[in-house]
């Protein structure tokens, strides 16, 4: 059996399943074998506790002697992150508040479009195939404990009318503030269906719609490296993730 | 007479037009208004907090009650005000600039509002500006701030930190929650309390303006 240069060991991403198709194409063109586990999307509608176990779970699931570092396509996540341990592999993370970051490339161009444009669903392949249906994290899901996934008929037949047109108002009508959906195309689309059915979203909705270009480049630093610190956290082993509550977002504590 | 112990009942299931009704029935016997709100509607108010944090009710009876209970100040409040009786305390509600979630922040403010607070509800994305013009317009001696999204939480911070560079920062209590927001954050940003719940908001409160 002839032993190959680079056949070394390997990166392990654990990634939220929003970015399906977008770490897939880096991990096509990665310098490095990089094996990947997805995890659903969702995990921030299930509470901080949740999400950083089910994350821990799939960090204690990585084999040390197969691979050398763990990069995590996740971002802060609502503090989702939070808690998370590094245990015998340093852990990658993306300094970001949530994907958008990753989708437009920098965290400076995230919080210039969020601030110049409060009110925005942004929209990705992943947000348009992946982002509706929670599946088994439905049941387990924040709004659906504080009931604000029941249908109108289900309010009505539980409170009455009156009461379930205010309460669907008031609760269930999560995006009543909103007014923008921004497609952002990121290059690893099939054809123009997905932006057609973004558009057609707004319409129906009465929404405005924007097309932005997104930008892969800090997908592939996170795949590819350089891990600079500005961008990335390196957790080491044995620390763990804690929010920082500055531009830095994230840090490692002992 | 008006049977009031049935006002517990209308308040603790909901029922706003109950509520109302009995509202003007014990008003027009010469039940006084502070009476009324005190012994009859704030102890259910504080009963429904209790059953909710011991999860006996939930969010969509929470906010069903606070309806309620706000249907029957309607008409109590104008009456109060005529007496010269003070609310417990006057506080400014808002999420803060760039954050339009605001189902919490209504619960909350519903919440205070029937814990006998006088609420001035700012809205959404609300500038740090409009904090301090309240606290000069309105007399506020509370402010209350919700930031659903790490992305706003530095806004917290901000409205903080105008409250001191106005020299306002002593005459107002801040408290604040949301989603994101933590102990370890209100702490670190020097906000006077945190809580993560709406009904602990209203212990807050009172404490905070004790």
């Amino acid at each position: 059996m002839p032993v190959f240069p680079l056949a070394g060991k390997r990166l392990k991403l654990i990634s939220c399943e929003i970015f399906h198709r977008e770490m897939c194409a880096a991990v096509a063109q990665a310098a490095r074998p990089v094996d990947i586990e997805f995890l659903p999307k969702g995990l921030h509608d299930i509470g901080q506790q949740a999400m950083v176990q089910r994350l821990q779970e799939a960090v204690d699931r990585v084999n040390a002697d197969r691979y050398d570092t763990i990069l995590l396509g996740y971002a802060l996540c609502n503090n989702g992150i939070c808690g998370l341990t590094a245990r015998s592999l340093p852990i990658v993370i993306p300094r970001a508040h949530d994907c958008i970051t990753l989708f437009l490339g920098s965290h400076a161009r995230y919080l210039d479009y969020f601030n110049d444009h409060p009110g925005t669903y942004f929209l990705t392949t992943g947000w348009l195939e992946r982002g509706g249906d929670l599946g088994e994290l439905q049941q387990l899901s924040i709004p659906h404990q504080m009931g604000m996934d029941l249908s109108f008929d289900e309010l009505v037949a539980r409170y009455g009318e009156d009461n379930a047109r205010y309460l669907y108002d008031q609760l269930c009508d999560t995006l009543r503030n909103y007014g923008r959906y921004a497609w952002i195309e990121m290059g690893v689309e099939p054809d123009g269906s997905f932006e057609n059915h973004a558009r057609q979203a707004a319409a129906d909705r009465g929404w405005s719609f924007e097309k932005i270009h997104g930008d892969m480049s800090l997908i592939r630093r996170l795949i590819d490296g350089p891990w600079n610190e500005r961008e990335f956290l390196l957790l080491p082993p044995g620390q763990h993730v804690a929010p920082s509550h500055n531009d830095s977002l994230i840090r490692a504590e002992p | 007479m008006t049977d009031l112990s049935k006002m517990r009942d209308a308040l603790l299931s909901g029922d706003a037009n109950t509520v109302v009704s009995l509202t003007n029935a014990a008003l027009a016997e010469g039940v006084s208004p502070s009476e009324l709100v005190n012994k009859h509607m704030v102890p259910a108010l504080d009963e429904a907090g209790s059953k909710f944090e011991a999860n006996e009710i939930f969010v969509p009876e929470l906010l069903l009650i606070a309806r309620a209970m706000k249907a029957g100040l309607q008409i109590i409040r104008p009456l109060l005000a005529q007496s010269g009786a003070e609310p417990v305390g006057r506080v400014a509600i808002g999420t803060v600039k760039g954050d339009l979630h605001d189902i919490g922040k209504n619960l909350v403010a519903s919440m205070l509002e029937g814990g006998g607070f006088e609420v001035i509800d700012l809205g959404v994305d609300v500038a740090p500006d409009k904090f301090l013009a309240a606290i000069k317009e309105k007399r506020v001696n509370l402010i209350a701030l919700s930031a659903l999204l790490t992305t706003t939480m530095p806004f917290i911070k901000a409205v903080i930190d105008a409250l001191k560079e106005a020299g306002l920062r002593d005459q107002v209590k801040v408290m604040i929650g949301g989603a994101p927001v933590t102990q370890d954050f209100a702490n670190e940003v020097g906000a006077d309390g945190y809580s993560d719940n709406a009904n602990g908001a209203v212990g807050l409160a009172r404490r905070l303006v004790a």
